[in-house]
């Protein structure tokens, strides 16, 4: 896995990280209501690995790039960064919540609690920036399970 | 409305989030009783070990120039070709700074990004006396 040091828009994480948390709620309090709610962490599960796929097709970042940034409505915060981490982080929230999503028909409680364990992951990084996701990075990288330049 | 699902998912996550954190503390305070040793260098001014990789951008960006403010010795460590010492202050993020007393012994040990104000401060704890 190369390490790639380029400029990473923060703001583009932020509203990333936002999304998943809105997401994650909308589902957790909606399923009180209505099953139907449920259905957002399967798809919340598909925009997340999209987005750790192809970044141009990660919802939330280009909701913000497309929307948000154009008109001000968040500043933009480009930072000397490597942008691996940070997908990788999305790529492992991603996981977990498709682990979520196969839990949900099962046990309920399981689903949502797998769902809401995301979102916590997703909310410390939003609000104290700390990736935890970035850190089992590079925890994996020291321990010789990623390679990284 | 029953809301017993909801309750009990959070209480779910929420034990699991908190036992993380507790596992985080007491892995941070062993570290820490660990690292009360010698690092090989005589009585004199406290300083600091500084942990970084070439490929960590934050450290240049923002470590490094509040490293530039303070007027402690600053040693840098590359985290992975000194695998033992970071290993021995668990260190498993970079940039992390290890504040050394004069006597060789640990004083503060701070996993992520320290501003200099926050290292100044515990500098002059572990007994600096040249900051400004």
């Amino acid at each position: 896995m190369a390490e790639r040091v380029g400029i990473v828009d923060h703001s583009a994480l932020k509203v990333n990280q936002a999304g998943i948390i809105l997401t994650v709620l909308v589902a957790f309090v909606g399923s009180a209501f209505s099953s139907w709610f449920e259905l957002l962490i399967p798809a919340l599960a598909v925009v997340m690995l999209l987005g750790t796929w192809r970044p141009d097709l990660a919802l939330f970042k280009q909701f913000y790039f497309k929307f948000l940034k154009p008109r001000g409505i968040v500043k933009p915060r480009p930072l000397e960064d490597s942008p691996t981490p940070h997908n990788f982080a999305q790529g492992l929230g991603g996981v977990f919540v498709v682990i979520a999503s196969v839990l949900l028909p099962f046990s309920l409680v399981l689903g949502l609690a797998v769902s809401l364990l995301v979102a916590v992951l997703a909310f410390i990084n939003l609000a104290f920036n700390y990736c935890v996701g970035c850190q089992v990075y590079f925890l994996l990288g020291r321990t010789g399970v990623l390679k990284q330049a | 409305m029953s809301f017993e699902v909801q309750a009990a998912a959070i209480g779910i996550a929420g034990a699991t989030v908190g036992l993380t954190a507790m596992a985080a503390r007491l892995t941070s305070w062993q570290a820490r009783r660990r690292a009360v040793e010698e690092v090989g260098t005589s009585a004199g001014e406290p300083y600091i070990l500084y942990f970084t990789t070439q490929e960590c951008s934050i450290c240049r960006t923002h470590q490094e120039p509040a490293l530039r403010k303070l007027e402690a010795t600053v040693k840098k460590v590359d985290a992975i070709a000194e695998a033992e010492l970071a290993k021995r202050y668990s260190i498993y993020t970079v940039p992390s700074t290890v504040v050394v007393r004069g006597d060789g012994t640990t004083a503060e040990v701070n996993y992520g990004y320290a501003p200099a104000e926050k290292l100044r401060r515990q500098l002059a704890a572990a007994g600096f006396t040249s900051a400004a």
